[in-house]
């Protein structure tokens, strides 16, 4: 039995910059706060829906049910079942695929995916012998035993350690794993700054034509996307001091996300669902793939989407001029520049298994309502972001436009998908 | 085993070896015992080989990285070189190269038979050449060997010098980096047992020339195969250069790439320039 898995629509809250408008907010308070906006706009109050599945990158261990306690908190039916997933930054759109794969084996008729981040109530947690102290004391049965472990903690074990974007295996940061790319690729630092001009140009246009009035939600006063700066330009970004790569370095605090605080939902459902309550259907969910490169082996730690992208196609029969839409996830500028350029790269390409070449795309048609740098990147909700963004986008293109969604994450990894308007 | 070999009932405890290793020897030409020393049926601490894991990188798995089998050895080394008629001191000698062979994988529960002979003394322009060679059995099948090879700075020893020949190193940009802490050396101590206080007293660093404590060989060799941990199968044989100390704290570059006979890795200097060990694995299936 298979069904079209479709969107209806999506709400988030506007994203922020970490330690600002969001700062007293939990994920909890964040993802809710999406839900029952989610909730409002399409009547969804008391319903139960099959499945919301949502996830946070930055998560305390308190938060293990993240998102049935959301669920519990919102408007929702109680009896909506939740599950937490995790894909790094990717965690946005593989939530959406697991929605939409359950609904199109008819498992489930409706659902929810989603993802939150907050980087200003990040989990600080214990040093590791600390930790491990702490669990040898708890698990002791007398007293002289529980008070044993505590004579081998030293006073540097009590500073507490925050969490970092470090790659495990590499100890690089991601911003480190992407002046490595952008040196080996050759992007310069006016390619960046260009990128990054365009996307709060175009995201400021989008807010400014009403474009987001049916998909952002205004939350704790604030209205619209805090990150964004419609004033900036190419001039002004070329004055910012490099971050990564050293002093000669090409990325910016202006051509890199910064640190962010936002959720972001999408209400999927099988076009069976849509029609018999009446919803708008914007996108049809068409395919999706994830892939991942070794970059401890030295690979290129963002460009994980390339081969998802090249094995989905040729698994649909299509080529990138296809799309009348793509949507490309500004991890940093040179993230999309590299991914593009590794898209018309034949040796590339041919060294991931596939038969050649992706092929490139009109400028035009790349993040047309602007992306992560303008908009701001917490990590879990970019993807349900994406998502609701270009289904909308291609319904106002027109039946049959498709659009494409490339998104890399920690880990090596990439997720991509493909959206057909209905 | 070896002919004129000595059983012990266990390994040896290192500080004793240590402080007489540590005593200088007045002779000018290097000489080691001719017996081997071994000590069988040794069993394994688990919790000691998951300290040793989570310390070097490795994944605590049911089969053993090869370089914690180098650490079960290493107390034999020490007893060895501590002997009477040894000249060569362990503590002063630099360990130059090493090289392991994995037969199989071996198991955390396996009882070993370690065994360990000094020899093929050679000339080297700054000294004389001494190899321990390690071998490890199980019911007795050869699991595991390695051959450790110290420079004693110094000391003569017949024939003309042996100049080792290395692969060109050419810099790169690391694709990891590994921060260093200062205690790393007091924690490696805690799960190899090696007490040389050069690894962890900055006096005793300075006594032998050093301005910081440097960290363990051995800790270097383990870090960078742990991180090929998942791209190697046994049987294989590992080499290593230790070309320059690393000191404490300290923050090291990383880069692997593959060969046609298995992988290749260097820890570099942060910024890719110079090496400090060289890595080589050759694949023997």
């Amino acid at each position: 039995m298979s069904h079209n898995a479709v969107v209806i629509g999506g709400n988030r809250i506007p994203f922020a910059k970490s330690n600002g408008p969001y700062s007293e907010a939990t994920n909890h308070d964040m993802l809710t706060a999406a839900l029952d906006g989610l909730v409002a706009r399409f009547g969804l109050s008391g319903m139960r829906m099959g499945e919301v599945a949502a996830g946070a990158v930055l998560k305390h261990p308190s938060d293990f049910n993240l998102t049935r306690e959301a669920v519990l908190s919102s408007a929702l039916s109680a009896d909506t079942p939740a599950c937490d997933l995790q894909q790094a930054c990717g965690t946005g759109l593989e939530t959406t695929i697991y929605i939409a794969n359950k609904i199109a084996l008819g498992q489930i008729e409706v659902g929810i995916s989603g993802g939150v981040d907050s980087t200003s109530d990040a989990p600080i947690t214990l040093s590791d012998p600390l930790r491990r102290t702490l669990l040898k004391a708890s698990s002791a049965r007398s007293f002289p035993d529980r008070v044993k472990p505590f004579t081998k903690v030293r006073p540097r074990h009590l500073s507490p350690k925050a969490p970092s974007v470090t790659e495990p295996r590499t100890g690089l940061s991601m911003g480190e794993h992407q002046a490595l790319t952008t040196e080996s690729w050759g992007i310069t630092r006016e390619e960046q700054d260009a990128i990054a001009a365009a996307s709060h140009h175009k995201l400021a246009q989008a807010w400014e034509s009403g474009f987001f009035d049916d998909l952002v939600t205004p939350y704790l006063g604030v209205a619209r996307d805090a990150i964004l700066r419609p004033d900036t330009s190419v001039e002004k970004l070329a004055k910012l001091k490099p971050v990564f790569g050293g002093p000669q370095g090409t990325m910016t605090a202006g051509n890199s996300t910064a640190l962010s605080d936002g959720a972001a939902t999408v209400l999927i459902a099988s076009e069976e669902w849509a029609a018999e309550h009446r919803q708008p259907v914007l996108a049809r969910i068409i395919d999706a793939e994830v892939a991942a490169v070794d970059h401890p082996g030295g690979a290129d730690l963002l460009l994980g989407p390339v081969a998802a992208t090249g094995r989905m196609l040729a698994r649909q029969g299509l080529s990138i001029g296809d799309f009348d839409l793509v949507e490309i996830h500004e991890a940093f500028a040179s993230t999309v520049a590299t991914t593009l350029k590794a898209w018309a790269d034949e040796d590339y390409c041919r060294g991931l298994g596939l038969d050649g070449a992706i092929g490139t795309i009109d400028p035009s048609v790349l993040n047309v309502t602007g992306s992560s740098l303008a908009a701001g990147h917490p990590f879990a909700a970019t993807g349900a972001r994406i998502v609701p963004t270009l289904a909308k986008l291609l319904q106002e293109r027109g039946k049959g436009s498709r659009g494409l969604i490339s998104m890399c994450a920690a880990g090596g990894q990439g997720v991509v998908a493909i959206l057909e308007a209905v | 085993m070896p002919r004129g070999t000595v059983t012990l009932d266990d390994l040896p405890g290192l500080g004793p070896s240590f402080a007489r290793a540590l005593v200088p020897s007045r002779e000018k030409v290097a000489k080691v015992p001719a017996h081997a020393v071994s000590v069988l049926g040794y069993d394994q601490d688990p919790a000691r080989l998951a300290r040793y894991a989570r310390v070097c990188g490795f994944t605590l798995r049911d089969t053993v990285p090869p370089t914690w089998l180098h650490v079960l050895a290493f107390p034999l080394h020490v007893h060895l070189l501590g002997a009477p008629e040894a000249s060569v001191r362990l503590v002063g000698a630099v360990h130059v190269s090493n090289s392991m062979t994995s037969h199989r994988p071996v198991s955390a529960s396996e009882p070993l038979d370690i065994s360990v002979q000094a020899g093929n003394i050679r000339a080297h322009r700054r000294g004389a050449l001494v190899d321990l060679d390690a071998r490890i059995d199980v019911d007795g099948e050869r699991v595991w060997e390695g051959v450790s090879t110290y420079l004693a700075q110094g000391m003569q020893a017949s024939g003309d010098s042996v100049e080792t020949t290395r692969d060109e190193f050419v810099p790169e940009l690391p694709h990891a980096r590994w921060r260093l802490p200062a205690k790393l050396g007091v924690d490696y101590r805690a799960v190899s047992g090696d007490p040389n206080p050069i690894h962890t007293n900055r006096l005793a660093a300075k006594a032998f020339g050093f301005p910081r404590p440097i960290i363990h060989g051995m800790w270097t060799h383990a870090r960078a195969l742990a991180a090929l941990d998942n791209k190697l199968q046994a049987p294989y044989r590992v080499d290593v250069d230790f070309v320059k100390p690393v000191f404490l704290p300290g923050t090291v570059g990383f880069r692997s790439w593959a060969t046609d006979e298995g992988w290749r890795a260097d820890v570099t200097t942060k910024d890719g320039a110079k090496p400090h060990l060289r890595m080589r694995v050759s694949d023997l299936t």
